[in-house]
C-alpha cells in the first residue's frame, strides 16, 4: 500500500512533543497501626542512590517514630543501649545517637505526620526501620530493601500471528505473519497495523546472575504465557483485562532462553513480563508494566480495590453493579455505617450491610463491568422482600411471585427518586398504574424502618419495622 | 506487505531531520487554535462524558463516575497544570480568572449524554433518561425523575448508552452500545432510540455496534459515531435516518419488539462490501464518512456542528468529530449525493490532554472537550481532562471542502492558492480504497485504485479547485494528499490530506 512521508510526520511530532519530565524523589508512605504496636508495612523498596519523599504518619493514640539502620543492625540492642542512659533518651524524644542509624523522623506525638526527604543508600542490602520508643521495637519494625535493576532481555525477537483466538493457540503449528528483531530489546505492542485478532511470541535470551530462586511475574490483556528454556513458567490464558499472576523459579547461573507468547482478541492490549531476584528489585522485560507492579508482595493493590466510597456529612447514592440488587443497583451508604442497595428492577432491597459502604474501584478503575459487593460486614439478604413488593395473588395463600436477578417484573415501572434535605432518598414506582413512594430511613447503623407510601390511597399507607422483616444472613 | 514499525520509526526521523534544516517551520496549528487546559475540582476525577451549554454562560457536564458539574466561567478561565500529588489540573496562577465547579448531582451510573431545558436536568446513563431538578434551591438536585428505561442492560461493561440534546422536534436520542462487540443480550442493544417529550421511547435505527458520541448537523440531522470493530473495518460518522439499519445486526432480533420499523432486514453478506450489500439489504445506509482507522483516529467520539457564525474560524456549519484515542479533533464537510449523505473528513487539531469523549461548542465559538483515557488509553496521557478550544483569529491555509463531482473533485481552500502549484499535477496523488464488510473485527484498507488526474482547473474565485479523474469507484474512499499546494502566499496547506468517502457518484 501506499504510504505518504507527509501522513506519518504529524504522529512522530506530537511524540517528539510530549515534555520531558524532571526526576522526581520517589514516594513512599509509612503509618503506624491504631492500638496494634506496628508499622503498616514490614517491607519497603527503594532504588540505590533514589531521591526518595518518606510520608511517615502516625493515626496512633501513641508517640512512635521510625528509624533507620544499616544493614545487620540488631535492633533490641541499639534501643537498650540508648536506654542505658534514660534522662538524656528522654531529652532525645528517645531517638538514639548511633553510627548505625542514618535515617530517624521526629518522634511524632499522636495523628502527627512528617515528610522526610533522603537519599538511598548507594549500597543493595536490607536496611532495617524501627520504632524506638521504649517498649515498641519489638514488634514495629520493618526492612527497607535497596534493590537495582537486574539483568533484561537479550536478542529479543518477535514474530507475529494473525488469528481470532480465544486462548493461546499452538504458535509452533502457525506461520508467521512477519518477524524480525525488537531494536531495544523490551516486549511491546506497538504493532500499529494490528490493533486486534492478533498473536505475537517473543524470544530472547537472558543472563542468570547466581543460581538461585527467582520470582518471575507477567500480566496479559489477553491471553500470554512465559517458558524459560522450553518449560512454562507462568501462563494466564483466555480472554480477560490485565491482571498479575506471578510464580518462583529456580534458576542455575549462566544464559536461558525466554519465550513469551501472547494474544490480542479485541478491546485492551497489553503485555507485561518481569523478574527479581534476592539481589535486584522487580525487573520489567516490557515497556508497559501495570499497577503496583513493583510493589513487594502483600503490597500490591488490585483493580478492585482503592476507591472507596465514604459517607461523610450526607448519604451518598451510588448507581452501578452492585451484587444481587439486579443490573439497576443503587447503593445507599449512610454515614454512620448503615448501608443498603436497592434494586431499581424489583422496586425491593437487595442486600443490607453495616461498616463500609462500597469500593468503586471496580467500576471506576476499568472499563466498569462487573457487580461489586458491599464493602462492609453483617451483609444481610431480606429474602422476604427481594421479589416486588406489590402482587395480585390468586387467593390469600397462594405463592409470591418470584424475580429473577435483572428482571423487570410486569406491571412496575421505576420512576426514578427523591432525596430529602438530608439527603435521603425516597425511591418512585408505579405499579398498574398505582404510585408508590419506598423510603428506607436509617439512624446510625441502626436501620428504624422502612416506609411505603401510596399518596393516592392513603388507607393503603404501610409502615413496617425492621424488627419484623425476617433477614437471612450471607454466606 | 506492510513496512516494519520499527523500520518506519527511523524513516520518520530521517524525513523529519531533513525538513526541519531545508525549510523554515510548518505552520503550527497552535497559531490558528489555542487549547486551553481548565482546572478540575480537587477530589474528584472529572472523566468528562458529556457536556452541554445552560442558560447564562454555564456549562454542565456528565461524568463517568456520575456526577453532574456546573461550571461557571469555563470560558474565561486561565489555563491549568496537572498536579500529580493531587491527581487534579490546578490553575497555573491564583491571579488569572478562575472556573467555579458546582456539585450538582452523584451517584448516577456513567453519565454520556446531558442536557438541559425548562429548569431540568436531563442525563442518559447506561439504562435510562433521567431528569433531575433542584427543588429547594440548594444548588443540588433532588429530584430525579426517570423519563424512559425502555432498554435493557446485563452488566456488561460495553452497554455504555450515548444521550443526543434535544433534536429539532423535540425529542432525546439514545444511542445504546451492543453487549460486546457482537451480540445484544437485551432489549435494544445495538439500537438508535428516540424519546418523546411524553416518555414514549421510539425504536429508530438498528444496527449500532458501539457509539462514542451523537450529535446534529446544521440542519438539525442526526449523526452518530461508531467505532471499528465487527462489520466496521474503521470507525465512522453515520447519519441517523429513522427507520435504517446502520450495518451490524447483533441487535436485529428486537425488530420483533418494533413493529414501527417494519420486518427484519435480510443479514449482510459475511466478507461483503457495503457498497454490494447496499444494493441487497434496502434498510443499510452506508456510513456517511470513514474517519479512517489509524490515520484519523482510532475511537471516533464527541460530533459538534460549528453554528457560531464566524467565530470559530472558517469552517460555519461543518462537523468536529474527536478522538479518544488520538487525543484529536478532525474536521468533517458533508453533502448530499442521491439522497445519501457522504463528504471528507479532514485532520484539524490536536493534543488534547486526555481521550475525548463530550464536546460542545457555544454561539461564541469557543469549543469545550472532555473526557478520560480510561479502559483504552489516549495519546494525552493523562487520566482525565476537560479543555477549551479557541479561534486565535488567523486564518489558516486549509482544504475548506470537498465535493463529489461526476468525474472527480471540487477542493475549495480558505485562501486564495497559488495557481502554478494548485494546477500542476505533480502537487496531488489520489488514492482509492474500501473496508471489508465482515463480521471479524475491523479490515485492512483493500481493493486498491490508483486514479490519475486527467485535468486541473482553478475557479474564477481563485479559491476552488477542480480536479478531473479518469476513474471514480463508488464505496470507496478517496485520499487526496497535496503536500505540494501552496497558498498565494506561498503557504503550504496546514493539512494537506482529506479522504472523501463516495457513497453516490453525483449526476452532474
Amino acid at each position: 500500500m501506499i504510504r505518504l512521508r507527509s501522513l506519518l510526520v504529524p504522529s512522530l511530532l506530537a511524540g517528539l512533543a510530549s515534555p520531558l519530565l524532571a526526576q522526581a524523589p520517589a514516594k513512599i508512605s509509612l503509618r503506624t497501626l491504631s492500638a496494634q504496636m506496628k508499622f503498616d508495612l514490614a517491607e519497603l523498596r527503594v532504588q540505590p542512590g533514589a531521591k526518595v519523599r518518606l510520608t511517615f504518619e502516625n493515626p496512633d493514640d501513641l508517640p512512635h517514630n521510625v528509624v533507620f539502620c544499616d544493614p545487620g543492625t540488631d535492633l533490641e540492642k541499639l534501643v537498650l543501649k540508648m536506654l542505658e542512659k534514660p534522662e538524656e533518651a528522654m531529652k532525645a524524644n528517645f531517638l538514639p545517637e548511633d553510627p548505625k542509624v542514618w535515617l530517624k523522623s521526629r518522634l511524632l506525638n499522636p495523628h502527627e505526620k512528617q515528610e522526610l526527604e533522603f537519599t538511598a543508600p548507594s549500597k543493595p542490602g536490607a536496611y532495617p526501620y524501627v520504632c524506638t520508643f521504649p517498649g515498641h521495637a519489638a514488634t514495629m519494625r520493618g526492612v527497607l530493601k535497596v534493590l537495582g535493576e537486574g539483568p533484561k532481555l537479550q536478542d529479543l525477537k518477535f514474530a507475529v500471528y494473525h488469528g481470532a483466538w480465544t486462548k493461546l493457540p499452538d504458535f509452533k503449528s502457525l506461520t508467521p505473519h512477519r518477524q524480525g528483531e525488537v531494536g531495544d530489546n523490551r516486549i511491546a505492542l506497538n504493532f500499529d497495523d494490528y490493533k486486534n485478532q492478533y498473536g505475537v511470541v517473543f524470544t530472547g535470551k537472558l543472563e542468570v546472575p547466581e543460581s538461585g530462586e527467582y520470582t518471575f511475574s507477567l500480566a496479559g490483556d489477553d491471553g500470554a504465557r512465559l517458558l524459560i528454556d522450553g518449560r512454562q513458567v507462568l501462563a494466564d490464558d483466555g480472554v480477560h483485562p490485565s491482571r498479575l499472576v506471578e510464580a518462583k523459579h529456580k534458576l542455575r547461573k549462566g544464559t536461558v532462553s525466554v519465550r513469551v507468547e501472547y494474544f490480542q482478541a479485541e478491546g485492551g492490549a497489553d503485555l507485561y513480563v518481569g523478574w527479581a531476584g534476592d539481589r535486584f528489585a522487580t525487573t520489567a522485560f516490557s515497556k508497559w508494566t501495570p499497577p503496583d507492579w513493583n510493589k513487594p508482595p502483600g503490597q500490591k493493590t488490585d483493580e478492585f480495590t482503592g476507591l472507596p466510597l465514604e459517607p461523610k456529612a450526607a448519604p451518598i447514592i451510588y448507581r452501578n453493579f452492585i451484587a444481587e440488587s439486579g443490573n439497576r443497583g443503587i447503593g445507599v451508604g449512610f454515614p454512620g455505617g448503615f448501608n443498603f442497595s436497592w434494586n431499581a428492577e424489583s422496586q425491593s432491597l437487595g442486600l443490607l450491610w453495616r461498616g463500609a459502604f462500597m469500593d468503586a474501584a471496580r467500576h471506576w478503575k476499568n472499563r466498569g463491568g462487573g457487580a461489586q459487593p458491599p464493602a462492609g460486614f453483617d451483609v444481610l439478604r431480606p429474602a422476604a422482600l427481594s421479589a416486588a413488593p406489590l402482587a395480585v395473588l390468586a387467593d390469600a395463600d397462594g405463592p409470591w411471585p418470584e424475580v429473577v436477578n435483572g428482571d423487570v417484573p410486569a406491571g412496575y415501572t421505576w420512576k426514578g427518586y427523591r432525596l430529602d434535605r438530608a439527603g435521603v432518598p425516597s425511591f418512585l414506582y408505579s405499579w398498574n398504574g398505582v404510585e408508590v413512594e419506598d423510603r428506607i430511613v436509617a439512624e446510625g447503623a441502626k436501620v428504624l424502618g422502612g416506609r411505603l407510601v401510596i399518596p393516592a390511597r392513603s388507607e393503603m399507607e404501610i409502615t413496617y419495622s425492621w424488627d419484623s422483616v425476617p433477614v437471612v444472613p450471607s454466606r | 506487505m506492510k513496512p516494519h514499525p520499527f523500520l518506519l520509526a527511523a524513516t520518520f526521523v530521517a524525513s523529519v531531520a531533513s525538513v526541519s534544516s531545508a525549510q523554515a517551520p510548518d505552520p503550527t496549528e497552535a497559531e490558528y487554535y489555542r487549547i486551553t487546559t481548565l482546572p478540575t475540582p480537587a477530589g474528584t476525577a472529572l472523566e468528562v462524558g458529556s457536556i452541554d451549554l445552560l442558560p447564562e454562560g454555564k456549562l454542565a457536564l456528565g461524568t463517568r463516575r456520575g456526577e453532574v458539574w456546573l461550571v461557571s466561567n469555563a470560558q474565561t478561565a486561565g489555563a491549568a497544570v496537572w498536579n500529580n500529588e493531587s491527581q487534579v489540573f490546578e490553575a497555573e496562577s491564583p491571579s488569572q480568572p478562575q472556573a467555579a465547579y458546582q456539585r450538582f448531582a452523584e451517584g448516577q451510573h456513567e453519565l454520556l449524554g446531558v442536557t438541559w431545558k425548562d429548569g431540568w436536568l436531563y442525563a442518559t446513563n447506561r439504562y435510562e433518561l433521567l431528569r433531575r431538578k433542584d427543588q429547594d434551591g440548594d444548588g443540588k438536585a433532588d429530584l430525579f425523575e426517570t423519563v424512559s428505561a425502555k432498554w435493557g442492560v446485563s452488566g456488561d461493561y460495553h452497554e455504555y448508552t450515548f444521550g443526543s440534546r434535544f433534536d429539532k422536534n423535540g425529542d432525546l436520542w439514545a444511542l445504546c452500545c451492543l453487549t460486546g462487540s457482537f451480540s445484544s443480550k437485551v432489549p435494544f442493544r445495538g439500537w438508535a432510540l428516540r424519546i418523546k417529550p411524553d416518555g414514549t421511547m421510539v425504536p429508530t435505527c438498528s444496527g449500532v455496534r458501539s457509539p462514542g458520541g451523537v450529535g446534529f448537523d446544521a440542519d438539525g440531522e442526526v449523526y452518530y459515531t461508531d467505532n471499528q470493530g465487527p462489520w466496521h473495518g474503521s470507525c465512522t460518522l453515520q447519519h441517523l435516518v429513522p427507520g435504517s439499519f446502520q450495518g451490524h445486526p447483533g441487535g436485529n432480533d428486537w425488530y420483533a419488539l418494533a413493529p414501527n420499523m417494519g420486518p427484519r432486514p435480510q443479514d449482510p453478506m459475511d466478507k461483503s462490501r457495503m457498497v454490494v450489500e447496499r444494493e441487497k439489504v434496502k434498510e443499510l445506509v452506508p456510513p456517511a464518512v470513514y474517519m479512517v482507522h489509524g490515520r484519523i483516529g482510532n475511537s471516533s467520539s464527541a460530533i459538534v456542528c460549528d453554528q457560531s457564525e464566524g467565530k470559530f474560524g472558517p469552517f460555519q456549519k461543518q462537523l468536529f468529530v474527536t478522538d479518544q484515542s488520538h487525543s484529536s479533533i478532525s474536521r468533517v464537510c458533508l453533502e448530499t449525493v442521491n439522497g445519501v449523505k457522504q463528504g471528507a473528513v479532514i485532520p484539524f487539531l490536536k493534543g488534547l490532554k486526555s481521550g475525548p469523549i463530550g464536546a460542545r461548542m457555544g454561539a461564541d465559538g469557543k469549543f469545550f472537550v472532555g473526557g478520560s483515557d480510561r479502559g483504552w488509553g489516549a495519546r494525552g496521557g493523562k487520566p482525565f481532562a476537560f479543555e477549551r478550544v479557541e479561534w486565535t483569529g488567523k486564518v489558516p491555509f486549509e482544504i475548506h471542502e470537498m465535493r463529489a463531482k461526476p468525474d472527480g473533485f471540487e477542493l475549495t481552500f480558505t485562501e486564495p492558492v497559488d495557481p502554478n502549484t494548485a494546477a500542476s499535477p505533480e502537487s496531488y496523488s489520489f488514492r482509492e480504497f474500501t473496508y471489508i464488510y465482515q463480521s471479524a473485527y475491523g479490515s485492512p484498507e483493500v481493493d486498491d485504485v490508483i486514479p490519475k488526474i486527467e485535468k486541473i482547473e482553478i475557479g474564477a474565485d481563485g479559491k476552488s479547485v477542480r480536479i478531473k479523474l479518469d476513474k471514480l469507484t463508488k464505496g470507496h474512499v478517496h485520499e487526496v494528499h497535496m503536500d505540494g499546494v501552496r497558498s498565494k502566499g506561498g503557504r503550504p496547506v496546514l493539512h494537506p490530506v482529506a479522504y472523501y468517502t463516495l457513497n453516490e457518484i453525483p449526476a452532474k
